[in-house]
């Protein structure tokens, strides 16, 4: 009986230490602007524009997002936020104006890209581009 | 009271329907260049308003030593710290100091022309300038008499083209001038100029973008001038540019060792067909206030 009952704690206590050492990273909300968040995408998603948004993604997003937008870029590990993995379907229900906002504005970790991107133009090709990472 | 408290409903409503952001139609051809600079060259670029640059550029000693200097690793280098932030658009202004002849500069930056996206300006035009500093103690090695004795000038027009996503060209023609410059007594005593006061130069030097972050870049300088003696050799020199967010990194093989242009322009004794080649590179850490 003893030994039983000290099995049972030593596994209640493996198990609660698995737990203890697990986090689980909840997305902080990032609450946008009713009004930017209804913002309409006045650029077509064509080759000009994808070709645009995929040099600005390789220059400023993939060494923190990655290649691929799986948030496994080579900054990734030293963010305090870990990025989002942006191919995931509840990433991309963001409408085309939430994106375009925290691009633009950026938040913690992530650096606000409207001086480094000046043209609005290139910051909706970029959320074109984007919407090429979905699986 | 009841209507007012309406009307401002109404006012937010309307305010948060989807709009439509207005996309201007006529816009200029970005990235001809990745950064200020092209290995020895300024490029026709000028960064956007608000941004600060940090340029380090160093450059060895010559490859000709071999392994006994490393390939001229070992041997005195020339090291040069620049400065330089864009107040308002189309204007950048920079402060510099470099190692050799204990040199400080000013400069200045302005893009006059930008190509644009719909091919009615088919080029690029900046105006590059410089007025150099030669602040060593006046002794017997030096020249100065007077204050301005130890002033040089360069002037540049750069005009460039982006031909398509990966390849742009510049071509700069160049003209610099020496306040003072050093002589040589002839036979007769009398003091002989080696060089000119004036001199004039063209550059050619071009990207050739292999993939978003990494291009190959070559630069050729010729002066034009004809000294009475010791008249500058050319530069050839090409190498690799690698681009992030933040940063420009340039790693090359060249002739030029000095880091002002006049200086190359008028004294680069470096020749090329003696493969007096040496190795350099350009940092440039860019910020947007």
């Amino acid at each position: 009986m003893k030994k039983k009952l000290s099995f049972i704690g030593s596994l209640f206590a493996v198990c609660m230490m698995s737990f203890a050492f697990t986090t689980i990273q909840q997305a902080k909300p990032w609450p946008v602007p009713a009004k930017d968040a209804k913002m309409a995408n006045p650029v077509k998603s064509n080759a000009a524009s994808l070709s645009a948004g995929k040099s600005l993604w390789n220059l400023h997003c993939a060494s923190c997002h990655g290649k691929k937008g799986l948030g496994d870029g080579s900054k990734a590990a030293q963010l305090k936020t870990t990025p989002q993995d942006m191919t995931m379907a509840s990433f991309q229900s963001q409408s085309d104006g939430s994106l375009y906002y925290k691009i633009a504005e950026g938040r913690d970790d992530m650096p606000s890209f409207k001086k480094k991107i000046p043209d609005a133009e290139d910051i909706w090709s970029l959320v074109n581009y984007v919407r090429t990472l979905k699986k | 009271m009841a209507q007012d408290t309406t009307a401002k409903k109404a006012a937010v409503s309307a305010d948060t329907t989807a709009a439509v952001p207005v996309i201007k139609k006529k816009s200029y051809v970005k990235d001809t260049f990745d950064g200020n600079l092209l290995i020895d060259d300024q490029t026709v670029m000028v960064p956007i308003k608000g941004t600060f640059a940090f340029e380090i550029q160093h450059r060895f000693g010559t490859v000709k030593n071999g392994f006994s200097d490393a390939f001229g690793l070992f041997a005195g280098a020339n090291m040069k710290l620049n400065f330089s932030y864009v107040p308002v658009s189309n204007l950048q202004i920079g402060l510099g100091a470099s190692n050799e002849n204990m040199q400080v500069d000013g400069n200045v930056k302005f893009a006059i022309i930008k190509q644009t996206k719909d091919g009615l300006m088919p080029v690029s035009v900046t105006y590059y300038g410089n007025s150099i500093m030669d602040t060593r103690k006046k002794d017997n090695t030096t020249l100065f008499v007077n204050t301005s004795d130890r002033f040089s000038f360069y002037n540049e027009i750069i005009i460039a083209r982006k031909f398509s996503e990966n390849v742009s060209l510049q071509i700069s023609p160049s003209y610099s001038h020496f306040n003072n410059l050093q002589g040589y007594l002839d036979a007769e005593g009398n003091v002989k100029p080696i060089w000119n006061n004036d001199n004039f130069a063209i550059a050619l030097g071009g990207k050739f973008k292999v993939s978003d972050g990494m291009s190959l870049i070559a630069n050729y300088d010729q002066p034009v001038t004809q000294n009475p003696a010791q008249n500058p050799h050319p530069n050839i020199s090409f190498g690799i540019e690698m681009r992030t967010s933040g940063h420009d990194f340039q790693i090359f093989i060249g002739n030029y060792g000095s880091l002002s242009p006049q200086n190359n322009t008028f004294f680069n004794q470096n020749d090329y067909k003696k493969g007096e080649f040496l190795i350099g590179f350009n940092i440039s850490r860019l910020w947007n206030f």
